[in-house]
Parts: structure tokens; C-alpha cells; sequence
């Protein structure tokens, strides 16, 4: 049986479904109930990551310090896992008080192009003795020899896995099969798959990957995720155990997870709407979805037009500030314009 | 301190040359000039020298060329501070000359850090090939020069199959050059080929050293190798992670068995000659592992098998420095066991 | 007798591809001559160029410099935070102005638009960063017309192949040093500084936006101050554009501008770092203008 390891980014992921405000609460109750069931990473923080609080991509209503230290409390035996980007989070002021707090896996995050600028960061965890990832985001914007050549940088620098991330939730499993194929021949490290639903292709993605090499994937609860949400936990993990892979969790203990936290913690269970198929076809970030909403009702512009441009000008993760300057421009122009863009 | 750090690397060069230490006169009150002499293995050189000069009065001169040559002084004061080593700050990439009196050289400028080939290629193959080009051209005008030893690596012959031999120096795999995985490589494979153009063209008496893996003092546990991430986390505490089972093979060889092996190729290796310097008893990682921390202290725990590993394959690289022996009579004096111990009572010390 | 107006003599370390922009823009300059360009490696490009265009040149870096003691009234330094602190004690020594691109955090920090004056009797003025150069005059006006400035973000986006091995190796000093120069001139509270690389083709330019949370905006007294300031901006700084606001959005002040690159000898979606050169040459300027009006002055009272 092969054995795979499933990490659970619901409180952090789905923060971005509620624009960064969970509540210690319900970090606290959520950690607890996943341990039970024995998921190995629980990944814990605000939507895009340590230190990511900012008017840029919203403000946390719980800071960095108290989100680590309650989850920390609550995980007696599962990791406690955080994503990290360089150019939001420094090491001095961020990642090392977070490693002090106890975080045990760190996913060092960038655009898929951009992997040298996370060689300080892993080889900073490293050095603590700690797990790091390295976590190509935007994976589909970079065909997959590319793709290769900038995971064999960060296996280099010293990640212990690759994460590739559907940020968009872009991929038809072909997509992520072949990607995945490459990075398994290439390195010679494990290979992991980070899901978004916008297509509705977040378990058959999963699925994709796995039977493609990838030994780590990403599931949350009920999708609880930015946009149309990630692959849903629950269903992953019994999906692929019927498929005869290992996860060692426990399947009724995490059912009750996801129960507690549709109940508790979840406002609106995760749907695919009409802005998400959206984005995801336009290959859009998937947490600029409530930012691009806000800002094309304040601009009078349709939301649709919006993630188009964006997919256009390749935007990438952390460029919600661009959201601005694309609802103004598409206010500006005439509807002969606007056809002639799209 | 300093003379402590003296004193124990001198124990080493002791052992590495034993009573053969008279093959070396050749270079008895000769000027030896090693470019990217302030790295592991000029840093060694320099051990070795200190010792020939020191403990039997060889009278040789070190010229050391770096372009880090102020760090030199802060990691090693004690071979700094000598009055027959002098150091050069300068870049191989623009090397006009060197100094006219040279006699001997080694080349062994570039770095093996394969961080630095990923993030700046083009800086990286600058220095190997375009340092490469000048060294040589320099030494083409010296009058009194007696042989360069340039220094390649192993890699140059493409990866080892799992269930092939040692790589001979005439074994050779093929490599994908529109892949910047081999950017160091293919790097190394050029140079090569400009040592045989100078031989040609200018007569120049060059030879090649094909350089596998080595562990040792003046060995920065930071560049990403196996053997340091062990050592590190050893160093720390433990535990000691080994991804995946452990079953992939390498060799390791001591810092002053290189050095001795290269003293001797540059004096009595053959003109034109490519020679492997490595150690030919391959060990699993695994058991690199166990050793690491059997001569450890604090004797920290080993995890395998740290991540699923799926189907990554294990790997082999192993040397066969038959050559070496059968035109040198080199061998190795220093095994495993005690370059580990050494290694980490260095690392525990200075 | 007044002696004609001559071009003060200027020395550039580091011949890369800063320091052969630096030098194009100088050959441009009515107030600055390069009299010598400096580096390490006689085969780049910048040294080539700078002997076509009748610029001496040297490969001893630094020690060309000090071996012509009085040679130099400003020297600019092109070259590593880490080179830049070996070479300051000589300069110091020499008395020259020094105009330091590098993140050494030797000198004060020079924002043109915002403290020229103040950096004028300073021997090393330090040139912050590219999103510091952008958004700081944004970030002053800010802190000027606005009552309890709790907190300024700034966010800067660049294109990927902008971004060298250097920039992307001192991220977090780039997020440092962009923070404090932030506090410092506007006031607030509290700064943030983020940066993107964006690897679009064609390269996007350098776009900056900055947020500012303030409990009761003044915008009237912002769009003015906004307006007058990016006009100045605009005087060292052709290519600075303001893109949007201010406006208020989502309970923050936004602004939104773009910097387009010269393109003298970086490429022109190289904004980032063309605003660092011409905030350099501006500074210089004011330095070279400066030294003339004293001399100018010191003929007419006949010292």
C-alpha cells in the first residue's frame, strides 16, 4: 500500500473565505478535532500566509502570534504547519518567532517562476532543524520543464518536498498529471498536489496526481478554501483509501471534523459560482475572489470582465492592488473597448 | 586557539603523507600559484604545503587567487598570517596575468555550490569557462612553468547507472544541454575542452582532475549535500533526517588525502591525462547516517524515510580511481570512520 | 572675473549594468562629468562602453580612486552593500561627497523630492530603495496633511526579469529598509512594505501603491499635496506617473502610481531601478549646484 501524506490547510486556506477574521475559537476546536483523527499537517495562518496581514490582501482579526500559539496548544501530535512567502514574511521579524512558537513544518510559497527568492527562508528553516516544503503557487502558468527546473532549485536550497499549487484552480487533471510526471523524474524529493475547485476539478486533480507520483496532497474541510475552495478533506482522504493508498487517518474522526466545522466554524459551505468558473478559466488567484467582488460593485463594472483583464495581464498572487486599477479602467472604457479586450 | 586548529590539521597531512612526502620535491623552493585558493580544497593545499615547508623544509611559496581573499584571514588566521602564502584578490574572469614566476598551478576556481549554479548560471559558467580561458592563456607566456593541474569534476562523464561500475575516466553517459540541471556540468565539460586546445595550440602542460565527493575541515556544512545535512543536524542535536530509504551510494574522501592526490597529479600525473581523486568504497546514505551519528556525542537519532518517497529512485556515484594508483601509486590513507570523526571534532572545536 | 561654468568632476564604482546607466545619464548632465569609471572586471560590457565614450576607466575599483586624492568632488558607489562598507572609510577620508545605491545603511537616507536640502551637507547619502523612492514622497504628503497617520502600506510590483540575484536574495533587507525610510519621512505609526515579481511578457513596469489608514481623511488637502508632489517627482524623475487616486476604497486611502524607466542603458520596464539612478543624479546635482553657487560666491567677494 502506498502510504501518502495528506496536509490540512482549513485554517489557513479557509481564511481566505472569510476574509482573514477565524476566530481563536474555532482554531482552537478545529486543531483539536483534526489531531483526533491523526491528519498529519495541519497548516494554521492568515489566507496568504505568515505575515500576509495587510490592507493589500486583508487584515487578520487574530495576529500570527496568537493563531500559531493556540494551534499549537491544540495539536499534542500533528504537525503544525505554516505557509510562508517571501516578500510579505522576513525571517527575523516573522519566521523566527513563529519557529520559536513551535510550528514544525514550514511551506516556503512563491510564483511558480520565482524560486530563488526562497532560498534564504528554507535554508533558514533547515538550520532551525525544522520540515520545509517548497510551494510553487500559479502552477499552471509554467509548462512543466520549466516547472522542473525551478523545483530543482528549491530542492537545492534545501526543501524536503515540492507542493504544487492549483492556486487558480486552472487544471484539468491532464494538466497536473504531466507537470507532476516531470517533477517526479526530475527531483529527488516527494512531490505534492495543493487543490482549488473552481472547475470543479479539485478531487479528480488530486486523484491525477497521486496515480502520476505525488505522495503529499491538500484537502480542507468540506473545501473550506479561497474562491470555489480546495479539494474537500473528508471526501479525499475516502477516496483515495478506497483507491488503496494510506493516509493513517481516522476516517470517522475526521467526518466529525468536518462536521464541527460546517456546524461551527464554516459560513457558507463552498460552492463553484459563477465568478469562480470565472477565474478559474481566466487563470486568476483564487483569493482575489471577495476582492473582486468588493471592487467591481464599488466601479460599477461586471466582476467577470475584471478576472478576464486579470487573467490577461498575468497577474499574479499579491497583486490585488492591480483589482483597483482594472475595475477603474474597465469603468472608463467604452462598451466597443471593453468587446475589443475580451 | 589558532594553533590548536594548526596543530590538528597538520596531524592530518601528516597521516595523508606518510613517508611519501619525498615524491613532492619537485616542488622544493618552487612557486605553486592555486586559483580559488581560499575554497575546501585550496584551503587544504595550503594545510599541505604549510606542512611540507614547516615539518621538512620544502621552501615552496603559495600564491592563493580568490575573489574572497579578506575572508581568508577570518577563517583560517593561522594560514593568513604565513609569510610563504600570499594572497591575490582578483576575479579568474578577467585575469590578465599571473605572477611570472609561477611554476606550478592548480586550477580550482568555480564553486561545486549548486545553489549558486541555479541562481546565477551565467555568472557560474563565466568563471568556469571564461576563468578557465584566462588561467591558461596567462600560464601560456610563463617562463618557467612546470605543469597546471586543472580541476574538473566527475560529473563530466554523465550519471552513473544503478548497476554499472565505477566510472573509469573513459566512461561516458550522455547529458541533455538544453537542461539548466546541467548548467555545471556541461560548464565542466568545456572547460575541459579548453585545456585541450591550450595543450594543442600552445603546448601548455596541462593535466585534469576529476573531482567526486569529499567531507573534511574548511568543508561549509551549508552547501547541499548529504554529508553536511547530516553533519548539521548531527552538529545539532539530531535528529538526523534521511529522505526516503537511504539506499542511494556515494564515496567519500578526506580534505587532506585530496590534497596529497593533487600535489602528486600536478608533479608526476601524465600531460593531457584526465585523473578521477575520490574514494572508490562507496556507502549508502543510510550508513553514512549511522556513522555520522555513532561518532557523535551526543549520539542523535536516525529517521528514514522522513516523507512518503513514492518511487524516487535511489542513485549511485562512485569513482574508479584505478588510474591514479597504477600512474601514482595513490591510494587512500584516511578512511571513513576516522574523516568523519575528524570532521566533527573540527566542526566541535574551531 | 567669474571662470566659466565647468561640470564638476564625478567617479563611478561598479561598472555593471547601474553604473554604465549612471554614466549615460552623467554624460547628459549639464552640472556632472565622469571623469572615471571604476570596477573589477575589465571585460564588461560598462567598461567597453565607457571607452567609446572617451571615459577613462580602471580595473582596481576603489584604489584608482584614492590614488587621485583631489581628482573628485562626488564619487558613486554601483557596486555590494558588502563592497560599499570597505570602501567608505577611504572615501570618508578623502572628503568627497559619496552617493551610495547599495542597501549598506551607511549614509541618510535621501528621498530627492523630500529632504534634498537636508542631505546637501551630509558626506554619504544612501538611496534607499526602489519602492522607497516611489512611494516615500507619497507616503510624506500623507503624513503631512493627515492627522494621526496609524499605519502606511506600500506594495510594489515589479517585473521578474528586473529583479536580479541580488534584489532576490535581500528581500527582507528590501522590506526593512522600505519600512523605516517609510516611518521616518511620513510619520506613521507603523509600515508595512511588500514586494512582487511578476513574470509577464512583455515585462510590466514598476507599479506602486500605497495604503494608508487614517481615522479621518483630509482627501481636498491630499489630492493637492499628491499633485504637487508627483510633479516634483516627475522634475528627476521623467518616467513617475500618478496612476490613480488618491481615493478611498474599502476604509483606506489609495494611491496608485507607475515609474517607466528611462531606458538609458537598463532596459525601460527596469522603472525600479531607473528611479534609484535618477534619484541619484538628482541628488548629485543639487550637490554640484551647491559647490558652484559657494565658489561663484566666494569669486564675487573675492576670497
Amino acid at each position: 500500500m502506498s502510504k501518502v501524506l495528506v496536509s490540512d490547510p482549513t485554517l489557513r486556506d479557509g481564511n481566505h473565505a472569510v476574509e482573514h477574521k477565524l476566530r481563536v475559537e474555532m482554531i482552537a476546536a478545529y486543531a483539536a478535532a483534526a489531531d483526533a483523527a491523526h491528519v498529519p499537517i495541519v497548516e494554521v495562518g492568515h489566507g496568504n500566509g505568515l505575515a500576509a496581514s495587510s490592507m493589500q490582501v486583508g487584515e487578520s482579526l487574530v495576529s500570527d502570534r496568537e493563531m500559531l500559539t493556540v494551534a499549537r496548544k491544540n495539536l499534542p501530535h500533528s504537525k503544525l504547519g505554516i505557509h510562508v512567502m517571501p516578500g510579505f514574511a522576513t525571517i527575523e521579524r516573522d519566521l523566527k518567532p513563529a519557529l520559536d512558537i513551535g510550528v514544525d513544518v514550514v511551506r516556503v510559497a512563491c510564483h511558480c517562476s520565482e524560486a530563488d527568492i526562497t532560498q534564504r527562508h528554507i535554508a533558514y528553516v533547515r538550520e532551525r532543524g525544522k520540515q520545509v516544503f517548497g510551494v510553487l503557487m500559479m502552477s499552471h502558468m509554467l509548462e512543466p520543464g520549466r516547472l522542473a527546473e525551478e523545483a530543482m532549485k528549491m530542492e537545492t536550497y534545501g526543501a524536503e518536498a515540492i507542493i504544487l499549487m492549483d492556486s487558480a484552480g486552472a487544471f484539468l487533471p491532464a494538466d497536473i498529471a504531466k507537470r507532476v510526471r516531470t517533477l517526479v523524474q526530475t527531483l529527488h524529493i516527494p512531490v505534492g498536489f495543493h487543490a482549488h475547485n473552481n472547475l470543479g476539478m479539485a478531487i479528480a486533480n488530486s486523484i491525477a496526481a497521486l496515480e502520476s507520483g505525488a505522495t503529499i496532497v491538500d484537502g480542507t474541510a468540506r473545501g473550506f478554501g479561497a474562491g470555489a475552495g480546495n479539494a474537500q478533506l473528508e471526501v479525499l482522504v475516502a477516496v483515495i483509501e478506497r483507491m488503496g493508498y494510506d493516509t493513517g487517518i481516522d476516517l470517522y474522526k475526521l467526518l466529525d471534523a468536518a462536521d464541527f466545522a460546517e456546524r461551527e466554524m464554516i459560513p457558507v459551505i463552498p460552492t463553484i459560482k459563477s465568478t469562480s468558473i470565472v477565474s478559474g478559466l481566466a487563470g486568476v488567484f483564487s483569493g482575489f475572489a471577495k476582492h473582486v467582488d468588493r471592487v467591481s460593485l464599488q466601479f460599477h463594472v461586471d466582476p467577470r470582465d475584471v478576472f478576464f483583464e486579470l487573467g490577461r495581464r498575468g497577474i499574479v498572487a499579491g497583486q490585488e492592488d492591480l483589482i483597483i486599477e482594472v475595475a477603474q479602467e474597465l469603468s472608463l472604457a467604452t462598451p466597443k473597448e471593453k468587446a475589443e479586450c475580451l | 586557539m589558532s594553533t590548536n586548529q594548526y596543530e590538528f590539521l597538520q596531524e592530518d597531512c601528516a597521516q595523508s603523507l606518510g613517508d611519501d612526502f619525498g615524491k613532492l620535491r619537485a616542488l622544493r623552493d618552487t612557486r605553486l600559484l592555486v586559483t580559488g585558493g581560499t575554497g575546501f580544497v585550496g584551503s587544504w593545499i595550503t594545510e599541505t604545503i604549510a606542512f611540507l615547508n614547516d615539518r621538512h623544509h620544502f621552501g615552496i611559496h603559495l600564491t592563493l587567487l580568490s575573489s574572497h581573499a579578506s575572508e581568508f584571514s577570518s577563517r583560517a588566521p593561522h594560514l593568513a598570517a604565513r609569510h610563504d602564502v600570499s594572497l591575490i584578490e582578483g576575479d579568474v574572469r578577467n585575469l590578465a596575468e599571473v605572477p611570472s614566476d609561477t611554476d606550478w598551478i592548480i586550477h580550482a576556481a568555480g564553486s561545486p555550490d549548486s545553489r549558486v549554479h541555479f541562481s546565477t548560471p551565467v555568472r557560474t559558467i563565466e568563471t568556469i569557462v571564461l576563468g578557465t580561458h584566462a588561467v591558461l592563456t596567462a600560464a601560456s607566456r610563463l617562463s618557467s612553468l612546470q605543469r597546471v593541474l586543472c580541476l574538473s569534476s566527475g560529473l563530466v562523464c554523465g550519471p552513473q547507472q544503478w548497476d554499472s561500475a565505477p566510472l573509469t575516466e573513459s566512461t561516458y553517459f550522455g547529458l541533455d544541454c538544453n537542461h539548466l540541471a546541467n548548467l555545471y556540468v556541461e560548464s565542466k565539460r568545456a572547460a575541459e575542452m579548453i585545456t585541450v586546445a591550450c595543450r594543442s595550440q600552445f603546448g601548455l602542460p596541462v593535466l585534469t582532475a576529476r573531482l567526486f565527493t569529499f567531507v573534511g575541515p574548511y568543508q561549509l556544512l551549508d552547501r547541499p549535500w548529504a554529508i553536511n545535512n547530516f553533519l548539521s543536524e548531527a552538529l545539532r542535536g539530531g535528529p538526523i533526517r534521511v529522505q526516503g530509504s537511504g539506499d542511494t551510494v556515494r564515496s567519500y574522501m578526506y580534505g587532506s588525502d585530496m590534497a596529497y592526490w593533487l600535489l602528486r597529479l600536478l608533479v608526476d600525473g601524465k600531460i593531457g591525462g584526465a585523473y578521477n581523486v575520490g574514494s572508490p568504497t562507496g556507502t549508502s546514505l543510510k550508513n553514512l547516517a549511522a556513522k555520522v551519528a555513532e561518532h557523535t556525542s551526543s549520539r542523535p537519532i536516525i529517521e528514514l524515510n522522513t516523507l512518503p518517497s513514492g518511487n524516487i529512485p535511489s542513485t549511485r556515484w562512485l569513482p574508479d580511481v584505478s588510474l591514479a594508483h597504477a600512474d601514482c601509486g595513490l591510494g587512500i590513507r584516511i578512511e571513513l570512520d576516522q574523516a568523519i570523526r575528524r570532521t566533527i571534532a573540527w566542526h566541535s572545536r574551531y | 572675473m567669474t571662470a566659466p561654468q565647468t561640470r564638476i568632476p564625478v567617479a563611478i564604482i561598479g561598472t555593471g549594468n547601474i553604473g554604465t546607466d549612471l554614466l549615460l545619464k552623467i554624460q547628459r548632465s549639464k552640472y556632472l562629468e565622469c571623469k572615471l569609471f571604476v570596477g573589477r572586471n575589465l571585460s564588461s560590457q560598462g567598461m567597453s562602453k565607457a571607452v567609446t565614450l572617451g571615459v577613462p576607466i580602471s580595473d582596481r575599483s576603489i584604489n584608482a580612486i584614492v590614488d587621485a586624492p583631489h581628482a573628485y568632488q562626488i564619487v558613486f558607489d554601483a557596486t555590494s552593500a558588502r563592497a560599499h562598507l570597505q570602501h567608505w572609510p577611504l572615501l570618508q577620508k578623502l572628503g568627497v561627497k559619496v552617493i551610495d545605491l547599495t542597501p549598506s545603511h551607511v549614509g541618510k537616507m535621501c528621498i530627492p523630492a523630500v529632504n534634498i536640502d537636508k542631505c546637501l551637507v551630509e558626506q554619504n547619502v544612501n538611496m534607499v530603495t526602489c519602492g522607497g523612492q516611489a512611494s516615500v514622497p507619497i507616503a510624506h504628503v500623507i503624513g503631512k496633511t493627515q492627522k494621526d497617520v496609524e499605519y502606511i502600506e506600500v506594495v510594489s510590483s515589479i517585473s521578474s526579469r528586473s529583479a536580479g540575484p541580488a534584489t532576490r536574495i535581500n528581500l527582507d533587507e528590501y522590506i526593512y529598509t522600505t519600512e523605516a525610510a517609510i516611518r521616518e519621512f511620513s510619520g506613521a505609526r507603523r509600515a508595512k512594505a511588500i514586494l512582487i515579481l511578476n513574470p509577464a511578457s512583455p515585462c510590466i513596469n514598476m507599479q506602486t501603491t500605497i495604503f494608508a489608514k487614517v481615522p479621518e481623511p483630509r482627501m481636498d488637502l491630499l489630492k493637492a499635496a499628491v499633485d504637487s508632489m508627483v510633479a516634483r517627482i516627475q522634475t528627476y524623475v521623467p518616467g513617475y506617473q500618478l496612476l490613480l487616486g488618491p481615493i478611498i476604497e474599502h476604509d483606506r486611502i489609495v494611491v496608485m502610481v507607475k515609474t517607466l524607466g528611462l531606458g538609458d542603458y537598463l532596459p525601460k520596464y527596469a522603472g525600479n531601478l531607473d528611479i534609484i539612478n535618477c534619484a541619484a543624479i538628482a541628488m548629485a546635482e543639487a550637490f554640484a549646484m551647491n559647490r558652484m553657487r559657494i565658489a561663484a560666491a566666494q569669486e564675487a567677494s573675492g576670497v
